[in-house]
């Protein structure tokens, strides 16, 4: 029972430790797309391809795809899939929170109403299991 | 957001359904093969390639996106394609849409209106 109890407390620790981690890949690969793209100023030609391609904020938001895919796969595995799935959009939040400080960014009212409306559609989602079927 | 950021975007989310649609297509073709063997036989299937393409195209026209719109915002934006893929869902393999999941959809919907044109 003590043992069981124990392993209940490790996963629980887990799952928050990995959705930390996650949430951290997916905020540095959305962070370092917008470095990258400030950084090479997009154009439709190969040039730009290029330019993109030696930029080191590119090999970030590779690396924050990469790192939050193996981590979305490992927390699979343990936790439900609904919370899980809200957890892989949550990000919209720390982002908001890095744009403010380090770009800022600032939303009008409207913009933040939207927001909360975002995150609200993201929590329902997420919220228990399936119900009536259309 | 200007015209041609609104068109990034609408391309984005539409490519992000495609390549989610590509994906589940290739992982949902019935195989008896298992462990490499399965692996060569998605690897030779048409739609993982879609998939990847669409990735591949996906990366550069957010990143020319989110270069025109501030950061959150564009973030924010993104959560649309929660609501692409659930009606390509719907349309392509006949997943159920439960009222759970319509109601969501609505939020989102009237969320990334109010973030996109509620400056």
């Amino acid at each position: 029972m003590l043992a069981g109890g124990l392993r209940k407390i490790f996963m629980r620790q887990f799952l928050i430790i990995g959705f930390i981690i996650l949430l951290a890949f997916d905020t540095l690969s959305q962070v370092s797309f917008k470095l990258a793209g400030a950084d090479t100023h997009p154009s439709v030609d190969l040039a730009w391809i290029m330019r993109v391609a030696l930029d080191k904020w590119t090999y970030g938001a590779i690396l924050g795809y990469v790192g939050a895919f193996v981590t979305w796969m490992s927390l699979l595995k343990h936790a439900p899939v609904g919370p899980a799935f809200a957890a892989t959009h949550l990000h919209v939040v720390t982002v908001a929170v890095i744009s403010f400080f380090l770009f800022g960014e600032r939303f009008s009212l409207m913009q933040i109403i939207g927001s909360v409306f975002i995150i609200a559609g993201i929590f329902v989602l997420a919220l228990g299991k399936t119900d009536r079927q259309i | 957001m200007n015209s041609i950021a609104t068109t990034l975007w609408l391309l984005c989310m539409f490519i992000d359904a495609l390549g989610q649609m590509s994906f589940k297509a290739a992982a949902t073709k019935v195989t008896d093969a298992e462990g490499l063997e399965r692996w060569k036989e998605m690897l030779s299937n048409f739609w993982i390639w879609i998939g990847i393409s669409c990735y591949v195209f996906e990366f550069f026209i957010w990143m020319a996106f989110l270069s025109m719109v501030p950061l959150a915002q564009g973030v924010l934006l993104s959560c649309l394609n929660i609501m692409t893929v659930m009606i390509g869902g719907r349309i392509f393999f006949g997943e159920k849409l439960t009222g759970k999941r319509i109601f969501s959809a609505s939020l989102i919907a009237i969320g990334v209106s109010l973030v996109g044109w509620g400056a």
